[in-house]
């Protein structure tokens, strides 16, 4: 199965977390792509989406990431066939807004008919575990229900 | 092989050596900082209960730790070594030393004593080993009007116990433990303040603090995030918040040590009684004349803040350090790289304290951590120093 981890990323936490999960994926040839270099013309059902973004400023998405949800808009693509799963990056310094960005790209997904696989999780900057721990067991745990 | 040192190890200078190890794998970086440890602003500068946004520093962890960047801390530059030596080792040095010199009001009395800058400030509540000892007393005005002054506010009207899973200097350096009213005056209308809505929000979870947002006008994020300030009043709070737009400083008061700072808004005046001036108008210092690409001449550049002036925050700053790094990349395509690098810098600087030796001084850091915190900084230069030499498992 072809995989392909998009990352929305601003400081370039979830840049590095997009890239590491891709190495870890490094038997299903994962490529790795920043939301701002993607276009929504090019989502293909054959392949698995592992989308990997932050939040920003007052919840919202990081600037990577903003271009894609622009042209997400202007697009509307159908997204029906397309399944992903997505991992959010926040600050529970910021309660009001924790991972907004990661909600808000899945509901950009979702309300263009993709389907999310597995649960949407999201790592704290101010907690102590590394993003790693948390991000590599649970793609490992949805790949394994993903059809081969 | 090239070879590239950038003096400076905050976030501009790692970001720029993220972006140049990615365009330039073959590329061997230094990293020279004049403090034995790195990261600069991210440890002195963001404030000690913002760990979520230090988690940058993981990202340049993996520079040294996996990408074979090269830590060179102790290194004064015009000291230790000086910048004529460093052109002569590498192929490519990058100035990122940053804008540290705190601006001055430029109005009579600033420089009175009680008149503190945020640099020196924040300097000292995250245990800077070259901060002095600041005393900030019951009544504090802060001028400013961005990111910088509100966290000045929020760790001064936080209680002790507002601090879980900091680093806050335990006092050994700031004595605040009294401050009972702060005045946050800034020269702009509340719709042209320069906060962040989120930092603004921030405050209406402070737990002993009580707020008054006055001369409210215009509308927008900040607006709306300061309205809901507005009232903010935990039972029992032992400080009192007021906010004051639209005010330009005039006269900072006192014979021997500020009695008051004093505003005027056209024909208008106010007087804040107080101990304590706290200035957050911004940084400066010389800059060395870098263009939009970082170039300064060939083989030099400038990246951050010492390049495009002491503005952004850090996504800002990492997009421009991939501007300069591009450029650098660019330019050392064709020189042929024949310069000594980091074998002629170790000669140079044999009591450079490198990357492993940042590690035992971070572990003894995270180790000493009192309860509830994550970290206790090693304060002095010295103590530094001794546990990066220390050897084996000790």
């Amino acid at each position: 199965m072809q995989i392909a981890v998009l990352y929305g990323t601003e400081t370039g936490n979830a840049e590095m977390l997009a890239e590491d999960i891709a190495s870890h994926l490094s038997d299903h040839d994962a490529s790795v792509t920043n939301l701002s270099d993607f276009d929504p013309a090019g989502f293909d059902a054959g392949t698995f989406y592992v989308v990997v973004t932050s939040t920003y400023g007052d919840g919202e998405l990081p600037a990577s990431a903003q271009p894609f949800a622009e042209a997400m808009e202007a697009a509307k693509p159908d997204l029906s066939g397309i399944r992903f799963a997505i991992f959010g990056m926040g600050d529970s310094e910021y309660p009001e807004t924790f991972n907004y960005g990661g909600k808000r790209l899945e509901e950009i997904l979702t309300g263009a008919g993709a389907e999310r696989v597995g649960e949407r999780v999201t790592h704290d900057a101010s907690g102590s575990d590394m993003a790693d721990d948390l991000a590599l067991p649970w793609i490992d745990e949805i790949l394994s229900t993903v059809d081969a | 092989m090239h070879q590239i040192a950038i003096i400076g190890a905050g976030p501009s200078g790692c970001f720029t050596a993220q972006a140049l190890a990615k365009l330039l794998p073959e590329a061997r970086i230094d990293i020279i900082d004049a403090l034995p440890v790195p990261y600069g602003l991210i440890r002195y500068g963001v404030a000690p209960d913002h760990q979520g946004t230090k988690a940058v520093i993981r990202q340049f962890e993996r520079l040294f730790e996996r990408q074979g960047v090269g830590f060179f801390g102790d290194v004064r530059l015009g000291e230790t070594v000086n910048l004529e030596a460093l052109q002569g080792l590498y192929d490519a040095v990058v100035l990122a030393t940053g804008l540290s010199a705190d601006r001055r009001l430029g109005v009579k009395g600033d420089d009175l004593p009680g008149v503190l800058g945020s640099g020196v400030v924040t300097r000292a509540l995250n245990d800077h080993p070259d901060a002095n000892p600041v005393t900030i007393s019951e009544r504090v005005v802060i001028v400013g009007n961005g990111n910088v002054a509100v966290d000045l506010v929020r760790l001064l009207a936080k209680g002790a116990g507002e601090f879980h899973g900091s680093d806050l200097s335990e006092a050994a350096a700031v004595q605040c433990g009294d401050v009972r009213r702060i005045d946050v005056v800034g020269r702009s209308p509340s719709d042209a303040a320069k906060f962040d809505p989120v930092m603004i929000r921030e405050l209406g979870r402070l737990e002993q603090a009580a707020i008054h947002v006055h001369g409210l006008s215009g509308e927008g994020k900040i607006v709306e995030a300061l309205q809901h300030l507005e009232g903010h009043a935990p039972e029992g709070a032992t400080c009192e918040i007021h906010f004051h737009f639209g005010w330009t400083p005039e006269e900072i008061e006192g014979a021997t040590h500020v009695t008051a700072a004093r505003f005027r808004q056209g024909d208008a005046r106010m007087v804040l009684p107080c101990d304590t001036v706290l200035t957050a108008i911004g940084f400066e210092g010389d800059t060395p004349g870098a263009d939009a690409e970082g170039f300064i001449a060939p083989g030099l550049y400038a990246t951050g803040w010492l390049k495009r002036g002491p503005r952004g925050t850090i996504p800002e700053n990492r997009a421009d350090a991939q501007g300069v790094a591009a450029r650098i990349a660019a330019d050392l395509a064709t020189v042929t790289p024949a310069k000594p690098g980091r074998d002629g810098l170790l000669a140079l600087v044999p009591g450079a304290v490198h990357y492993e030796q940042w590690q035992r001084i971070d572990a003894a850091e995270r180790a000493e951590a009192p309860e509830g915190r994550v970290r206790r900084k090693i304060p002095t230069i010295a103590q530094m120093r001794s546990i990066a030499q220390q050897t084996g498992e000790s």
